[in-house]
């Protein structure tokens, strides 16, 4: 089908830069999320890669053949906007077979096709219905379906689950999935969620301020995060970070009276190999941070305040504050059923192996230490 | 919120006033038409608000049966005007309408035009009397006193900004994604404004026209300098319709303008449906 090559995109809207020098391969059949917060240049990516927008300097290949010059109804691009533009002065039928009736296809080809496509997604029972009385639901489905018809070698969907409500959504992300497996297309897929972003994607390309920051697969993306803002972005609660310094074998963080904790001779001289700068930012996830109400063997003085707690069902999150500092917050994802009392002072509990180890100035990842 | 008695009384009391001073002129133009001489003419002293005895005869009396007859207070048949009027609006809307809905689409859509807007918009920042005297002298010059493409040029000059802002605004609520769709599925940039944007923008257009309609319909300044006997168009052949005699008459004055009231309304019942803006505006989730 198609394999894509962005190779140092850059696109420009007056002074502010919406997208810097991206360069990015998708491969063919593959399913990857471009993932990051509103207006780090999301749309504008797609807006490029469909043709809608040219860059101001970099090329796009498809299959290995430059298509900057290549109108965008020439590329072969099926292409789901946000708001899903469904054309609200036609019948769903209309809406539909729109992309079809400008190739010049016989009328019998062009029914088939809808009747196809419409099967897929279980909308056959709306298609003489005018589109301006569709639920949202079902015109997010129309809005797949007219970009699906013409079976574009690729397909771009942008933000397709944001308007939905959240059963639905994971309805439809199941569907999603479901539907690219079935077709093979290549797809980008423009989200802020990571859910969606982790459950969908072969890979995920993160992105903030116009810069890609990390491209690479869910696992890694979450387990490895190239820098503070992919650790960040990624997972719920958000990641813990303290701040502090490294020295001779231990950490000192801040916000705790006496906050130490001493790396096993073996990470330690891992460590150094690549350490070059004593300030550093630790992270540690919420679900490798455990509370314990005796004193553990790993730290010292790792001591916290419960503030208040949310039994979620599966798990309970506690939120803390480290004994010398209220402003620091520290989320702990506890098993269920764990019952904390406010105020009570707690220790704090992680393994080395779930430690991340960020350089404070340049915020990218030092070390993570594996087993 | 709850108001208080006093003020909603005050309110409503208000907005009747403000109904009843504008209603009135319809109200009395309406009733005039219908009033016998002795009735519309001041020469009595006497009032009448509403018509004693009801009569058609102002309607017959615009449309003389035999024109130019010396003795007839009203020598020229209101049929000519009428049809003038038509023509001169009908062409000089129908300009205006195309060049605007295209042009305000380049402005809306591609950001084209430079200040092309404003220069449009500066053409009504001074009252039309400021240069209809020098329009006249250069229409003189060039043979276009008294003909309807004279009047269609101005008509169509004039309202020109007009349809262009109004076709702006409309276009600037029509989601840019809509048109890109259909480019993103092979379509021309043309084929996607006839297709998805013209249909959309419809209520606008039909809004538009009409509003465009009513401004040159309504127009008497302009065709009052620029027509004479030719092609005089109904404002004009209203206010030709006094007499040495009895001075202006006003009851057939009445009978021409209710007539003329007509076609501007029709069309506001045809356009009705679409009248209410942002009717097919529901294209977008936001």
């Amino acid at each position: 089908m198609a394999h894509i090559r962005l190779e140092n995109l850059v696109k420009r809207f007056g002074k502010q830069t919406a997208v810097d020098s991206l360069s990015l391969e998708i491969k063919d059949k593959e399913f990857i999320a471009l993932l990051g917060p509103s207006g780090c240049g999301k749309t504008t990516i797609m807006n490029m890669i469909s043709g809608l927008l040219q860059p101001d300097s970099g090329k796009i290949y498809f299959d290995g053949i430059e298509v900057n010059d290549v109108p965008p109804g020439k590329r072969g691009v099926g292409f789901m906007f946000q708001n899903y533009a469904v054309f609200t002065h036609m019948t769903v039928y209309e809406n539909i077979s729109f992309g079809l009736e400008v190739q010049k296809i016989d009328r019998a080809d062009i029914d088939r096709h809808v009747r196809e496509v419409t099967k897929l997604l279980q909308i056959k029972h709306l298609l003489s219905m005018k589109a301006s009385k569709l639920s949202i639901n079902d015109m997010q489905k129309v809005a797949l379906a007219r970009s699906m018809i013409t079976q574009p070698r690729i397909f771009l969907l942008d933000e397709p689950l944001s308007n939905l409500d959240a059963a639905l959504r994971s309805i439809m992300r199941a569907e999603l999935k479901r539907i690219q497996q079935e077709l093979g297309q290549t797809t980008v897929y423009v989200t802020h969620d990571q859910v969606e972003a982790m459950s969908l994607a072969n890979r995920i390309a993160v992105m903030n301020y116009a810069v890609l920051q990390q491209y690479d697969t869910p696992h890694n993306v979450y387990n490895f995060p190239k820098n503070l803002f992919v650790a960040n972005f990624l997972g719920s609660p958000t990641i813990n970070f303290f701040d502090g310094y490294y020295r001779n074998g231990e950490f000192r963080l801040k916000g705790f009276n006496k906050g130490r904790f001493i790396l096993s001779r073996k990470n330690k001289a891992a460590l150094e190999s690549e350490l070059t700068h004593e300030k550093i930012m630790l992270g540690i996830r919420p679900e490798h941070l455990k509370l314990k109400d005796t004193k553990t063997d790993m730290g010292e003085g790792l001591n916290a305040k419960v503030i208040s707690y949310e039994p979620l069902g599966s798990k309970v999150i506690v939120y803390l504050h480290p004994d010398a500092e209220p402003n620091i917050i520290i989320k702990s994802s506890m098993e269920k059923g764990y019952k904390p009392r406010v105020g009570d002072l707690k220790y704090l509990e992680f393994t080395e192996n779930h430690l991340y180890i960020f350089n404070k100035e340049t915020t990218n990842l030092v070390k993570r230490f594996t087993l | 919120m709850v108001q208080k008695l006093y003020v909603r009384i005050l309110k409503y009391a208000l907005i009747v006033i403000l109904a009843l001073i504008s209603f009135f002129p319809v109200y009395w133009t309406i009733t005039m038409a219908f009033k016998p001489f002795a009735e519309w003419t001041s020469a009595t002293g006497k009032i009448f608000w509403a018509p004693n005895h009801l009569t058609l005869k102002n309607f017959k009396d615009v449309f003389p049966s035999t024109t130019g007859a010396f003795f007839s207070p009203i020598p020229e048949s209101a049929l000519p005007p009428l049809i003038h009027s038509f023509v001169i609006v009908v062409v000089a809307t129908i300009i205006a309408m195309v060049v605007g809905v295209l042009a305000a689409y380049g402005v809306s859509r591609y950001k084209k035009g430079g200040q092309l807007p404003f220069f449009l918009l500066q053409l009504r920042m001074f009252p039309p009397i400021a240069v209809i005297i020098p329009i006249m002298i250069m229409w003189a010059f060039l043979r276009m006193i008294d003909t309807w493409y004279g009047m269609v040029i101005i008509y169509a000059t004039v309202t020109l900004p007009f349809s262009t802002w109004l076709m702006k605004t409309f276009y600037d609520d029509i989601p840019r994604e809509l048109s890109e769709a259909a480019v993103v599925d092979g379509y021309t940039d043309f084929e996607a404004f006839k297709k998805v944007v013209l249909p959309l923008a419809k209520g606008g257009i039909a809004s538009t026209a009409l509003f465009v309609f009513i401004l040159n319909w309504s127009d008497f300044l302009i065709a009052y300098i620029i027509t004479d006997k030719d092609w005089a168009t109904i404002p004009v052949h209203i206010n030709k319709l006094q007499t040495a005699l009895v001075g202006q008459l006003y009851g057939p004055k009445a009978a021409l303008a209710l007539i003329a009231l007509i076609p501007p309304v029709v069309f506001g019942i045809l356009i009705q449906k679409y009248l209410v803006r942002g009717l097919t505006f529901g294209a977008i989730k936001k």
